[in-house]
């Protein structure tokens, strides 16, 4: 029987920063642009798409002059990750 | 990266391919932090070693506070300057490690300052930062630095050993292994 993928999850590029968040203690904007290979107007949205599931947490600053945005996953959004792995492995 | 649906077969990749980039950002400034504290210690324990005998005025160990004067605002604006872009749980236990080291160590010399004779300072500084050597070497899985951490604990014994001034001379030799030696093996090995 098929599990239901978290459709929040399931798309390319939210999957691609939980999977980075998963395993860093924070990550910032910058890192996770390259390590995406997205663009930023992209990356944002779909930062602010898990922030506003509470599955990451966004905290945006200042290093020096310049604005920085960090990122975390938080314990709900680990939660879902795990669920969405449980749910995967349903499909093998 | 677009944003579109994918297969499970795509998604498995895809979250295997994003943990092994994490598993390969190693950080930068690990091995400064630890060539930054060996350096100082080695040239102030030689300065301290050497003031004393050219003058036998032991007044020269007061030379011993340029260690957390110099090191500590060093240190401050080395991190600062670090673009620290991700942190990864283990750099994060071990600046822990080093905060908690750290305080102990500037608090037992502070506590000179009141009973110069409380305790072998020698011994118990080596022992202090050896062990932070050997837990710093244990997080991160690195074999050479666990290992000259735990030989350093032991060596460390024989501070309680050695008599005079010859004391000095050997904490001077503990820097060299226990932090410049890893600190360049951890900054070579960063830039393979």
């Amino acid at each position: 029987m098929f599990k239901e993928l978290d459709p929040l999850l399931h798309s390319q590029l939210r999957l691609a920063i939980m999977s980075l968040l998963i395993s860093l203690a924070q990550a910032d904007f910058v890192f996770l642009k390259e390590k995406t290979n997205s663009t930023s107007g992209n990356l944002s949205v779909q930062l602010d798409k898990l922030s506003e599931a509470g599955y990451i947490k966004i905290e945006k600053g200042y290093k020096g002059k310049k604005p920085r945005t960090t990122c975390q996953i938080t314990p709900l959004g680990r939660k879902a990750f795990e669920n969405y792995l449980e749910a995967l492995k349903t499909y093998f | 990266m677009e944003e579109k649906k994918l297969t499970q077969q795509e998604s498995l990749e895809l979250i295997s391919k994003m943990i092994k980039e994490t598993h390969t950002n190693i950080e930068k400034g690990g091995g400064n932090i630890f060539l930054l504290w060996g350096y100082l210690w080695l040239v102030v324990a030689l300065v301290v070693y050497t003031a004393i005998l050219q003058t036998g005025d032991y007044r020269a160990q007061w030379l011993w506070f340029a260690m957390p004067i110099i090191g500590y605002p060093s240190m401050y604006f080395m991190l600062k300057r670090q673009e620290k872009m991700a942190v990864t749980f283990v750099s994060k236990t071990i600046s822990k490690i080093w905060i908690v080291m750290g305080t102990c160590a500037l608090l037992l010399s502070l506590f000179m300052l009141i009973n110069p004779a409380a305790f072998p300072i020698l011994f118990v500084m080596a022992l202090i930062i050896n062990a932070g050597v050997a837990l710093s070497g244990l997080v991160l899985e690195y074999k050479i630095i666990s290992v000259v951490g735990f030989i350093g604990i032991l060596l460390s014994f024989a501070l309680l050993m050695i008599p005079g001034i010859n004391k000095i001379l050997v904490f001077a030799i503990f820097p060299i292994i226990m932090l410049i030696i890893p600190g360049h093996i951890l900054n070579s090995a960063r830039n393979v």
